[in-house]
């Protein structure tokens, strides 16, 4: 249960993604945060925490999105899921564009896309039954359901994520972080969605957990036919998730393709960094690590130019004057840099 | 996995022991000096409520043939200066200010919870406009207004439902403050994107998932809202704004000391009524920072 190496090499969607069909595309995405201050608490600036993001995700296949905390990974997930409104951009899910989606047009739509949630300790109202929090959702989408059929429902999803009957009326403090991320993982499940965005699902989790609930959520996938925006912070989680990876810096994504191109020849040198920084298992492979200088700027006040240009170990006069687009470089691998072609 | 769903069990029973609640239940019982205030609290109030059982006395009609009577056997906590049953007046006094307590504390905790909860909740204008509202509520001088009130209205206008209905309205702002603080920082919490994500409605939102995590806040206030409206109506009755004269409450019973002659030599018709309040308010406290204790949600995280 706790190899979890292997479980991509069915490589899926790499090698027929392209057929596929699309099931969330996101167009220049930004969400922008007000910083309000001063004596009328008026608008003095914004912090720029997702800045023109376009990715798009087809039916079936899991990609992930990496940066370093801070760098609007949890601002871009909640926003395609309209849990923040979007400053500017635009959305489309399953052909349909969510993007100024309001009221109860919304929420019937909410049904088909969900979210695993970071922190395992926020993400369950303490005050309910794990019985009752699995139940809201299906209670909500299907009022009518008789409430005998719903409990075997939800029974029946505890014991796919791994807890026992009994969770059903214990509290989220009498569970493990593990466990009370399965107890969400449930909830999301729940409403038999086509998108399941996990932020961090693992990252507050022991080492030991970690692989078991991936594990979990790569199972999950193949019995409820799901697409997953994996998001994490550090690479070797992602490995083992993803078909596609976008790198994210500050705000922007600075390199997405396939899993294998991203490992083999990453081409910004961000994802070059990031990579020379996985632990190696086999220590006869050395490698040069790269070690970035300096902090992550403010989204506040994002660096001119090229975001990376202040810590870039390849950055040349342009990088702080020219903006760079992501563009195709090979076939579906963009990068936005302008030192490669 | 299919085998498992084969076997679940529809007949597991609840096993409440570990819900917040009775956690919390559980902690303030091992918690003494909460629970004596809490049996003074009860037996003054089952003693106050049960008046008409336990005293036949009649508290209003003036007796002239038993004026000022020491503590006696058939009086035992002495007559006033119109022959009317101290303790008798006690009791049923205490109906009066309980009453008044309780009443203004449901319906300020109520408004309160209602306005701070929305503005918590939607923020943007309606936080606005429903904060400016509270600002003006909470810069009302309450005592000036009841003075300005009965003044003008002049006995036409008194009574207790109409002092309940004055202190409710212009004492909320308080609570309302207080919740949408709460609110504020509880929305920040996952579980309140989760319950919107899984397609909760706002109301729900509220109710369900915002309230009950803000509950002990709001409870603690209760106590200390209570315990302070029963001052308030003390203190206005003692100044004769506030229940009418010839209802008794503990506030009216006390504004017989500002005799001179009944503060120095009679002293078994205040100090009944005095310390009855002194000790209720006192259990009312101790009761809410117990409360406090049981319910601080650290320990559940
Ligand atoms: N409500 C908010 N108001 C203002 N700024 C915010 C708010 N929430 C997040 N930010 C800022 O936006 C930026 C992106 O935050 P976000 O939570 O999306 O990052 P993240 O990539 O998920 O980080 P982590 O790995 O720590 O979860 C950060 O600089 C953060 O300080
Ligand atoms: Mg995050």
């Amino acid at each position: 249960m706790n190899n979890i190496i292997d479980l991509k090499n069915k490589d899926k969607a790499a090698s027929s993604h392209t057929k596929k069909e699309t099931l969330l595309e996101v167009i220049n995405l930004k969400t922008h945060y007000p910083i309000k201050g001063g004596f009328f608490r008026r608008t003095i600036s914004h912090v720029k925490a997702v800045d023109n993001v376009s990715f798009s995700v087809k039916k079936g296949e899991t990609l992930g999105l990496v940066g370093e905390s801070g760098c609007g990974k949890s601002t871009a997930g909640r926003t395609i899921l309209k849990l923040l409104n979007p400053t500017a951009g635009k959305i489309m899910f399953d052909g349909e564009d969510i993007t100024n989606l309001r009221g109860s047009k919304l929420r019937q739509r909410r049904k088909d896309f969900q979210m695993v949630f970071q922190d395992p300790y926020a993400s369950l109202n303490p005050m309910q039954m794990v019985g009752d929090i699995i139940t809201e959702p299906i209670h909500n989408y299907y009022p009518k359901k008789k409430s005998r059929e719903i409990k075997q429902e939800v029974l029946e999803l505890l014991n796919r994520v791994g807890l026992p009957d009994d969770a059903y009326y214990k509290y989220a403090h009498e569970f493990s972080g593990g466990q009370r991320q399965r107890i969400g993982i449930a909830r999301a499940l729940a409403l038999k969605p086509k998108l399941i965005i996990a932020d961090e699902p693992v990252s507050a989790l022991d080492v030991s957990v970690q692989s078991q609930v991936l594990n979990l959520l790569n199972e999950l996938q193949d019995d409820f036919d799901l697409t997953y925006l994996f998001i994490a912070h550090d690479l070797s989680v992602v490995k083992h998730m993803s078909d596609r990876i976008g790198i994210m810096y500050l705000g922007h994504i600075v390199e997405i393709a396939d899993k294998h191109s991203i490992y083999k020849e990453p081409l910004h040198p961000y994802t070059q960094a990031l990579i020379s920084a996985v632990p190696e298992p086999d220590p006869k492979r050395k490698k040069q690590r790269i070690v970035l200088q300096g902090d992550v700027p403010s989204p506040e006040n994002p660096p001119s130019g090229c975001p990376f240009h202040t810590r870039c170990p390849m950055a040349v006069d342009k990088c702080s004057t020219i903006t760079p687009e992501l563009k195709e470089v090979k076939p579906g691998h963009h990068a936005a840099c302008i030192l490669v072609d | 996995m299919a085998e498992l769903a084969d076997k679940t069990n529809l007949h597991i029973k609840p096993q409440k022991r570990m819900s917040p609640w009775a956690v919390a239940r559980r902690k303030f019982m091992k918690n003494k000096l909460a629970m004596v205030s809490l049996f003074f609290l009860m037996t003054i109030s089952i003693l106050s409520f049960l008046a008409p059982y336990i005293t036949t006395a009649d508290i209003s009609r003036v007796n002239i043939g038993s004026m000022s009577l020491e503590p006696s056997a058939e009086h035992w906590f002495g007559t006033d200066k119109s022959g009317r049953d101290v303790f008798t007046r006690l009791l049923y006094g205490g109906r009066v200010s309980l009453l008044v307590g309780i009443s203004c504390t449901m319906l300020i905790i109520m408004f309160g919870t209602l306005i701070g909860a929305l503005a918590g909740f939607f923020g943007g204008l309606v936080d606005t406009m429903l904060m400016r509202f509270t600002d003006f509520i909470l810069n009302f001088p309450l005592l000036v207004f009841v003075i300005v009130l009965n003044a003008v209205f002049f006995g036409k206008l008194g009574g207790v439902p109409v002092l309940i209905a004055v202190i409710s309205v212009l004492g909320w702002g308080g609570v309302a403050r207080l919740v949408r603080s709460k609110i504020l920082s509880e929305k920040e919490n996952e579980y309140i994107l989760s319950a919107i994500s899984i397609g909760s409605r706002p109301s729900k939102v509220i109710l369900k998932h915002l309230i009950p995590n803000v509950l002990s806040t709001i409870i603690v206030q209760a106590t200390i809202t209570f315990a302070a409206m029963i001052v308030v109506e003390s203190g206005l009755s003692y100044l004769g704004f506030g229940v009418p004269a010839e209802t008794p409450s503990w506030g009216n019973m006390l504004s017989a000391s500002r005799e001179p002659d009944v503060l120095q030599n009679m002293p078994w018709i205040w100090i009944p009524p005095a310390l009855t309040l002194i000790i209720t308010i006192l259990s009312i406290n101790f009761i809410g920072e117990g409360i406090k204790d049981a319910l601080n949600p650290k320990s559940l995280r």
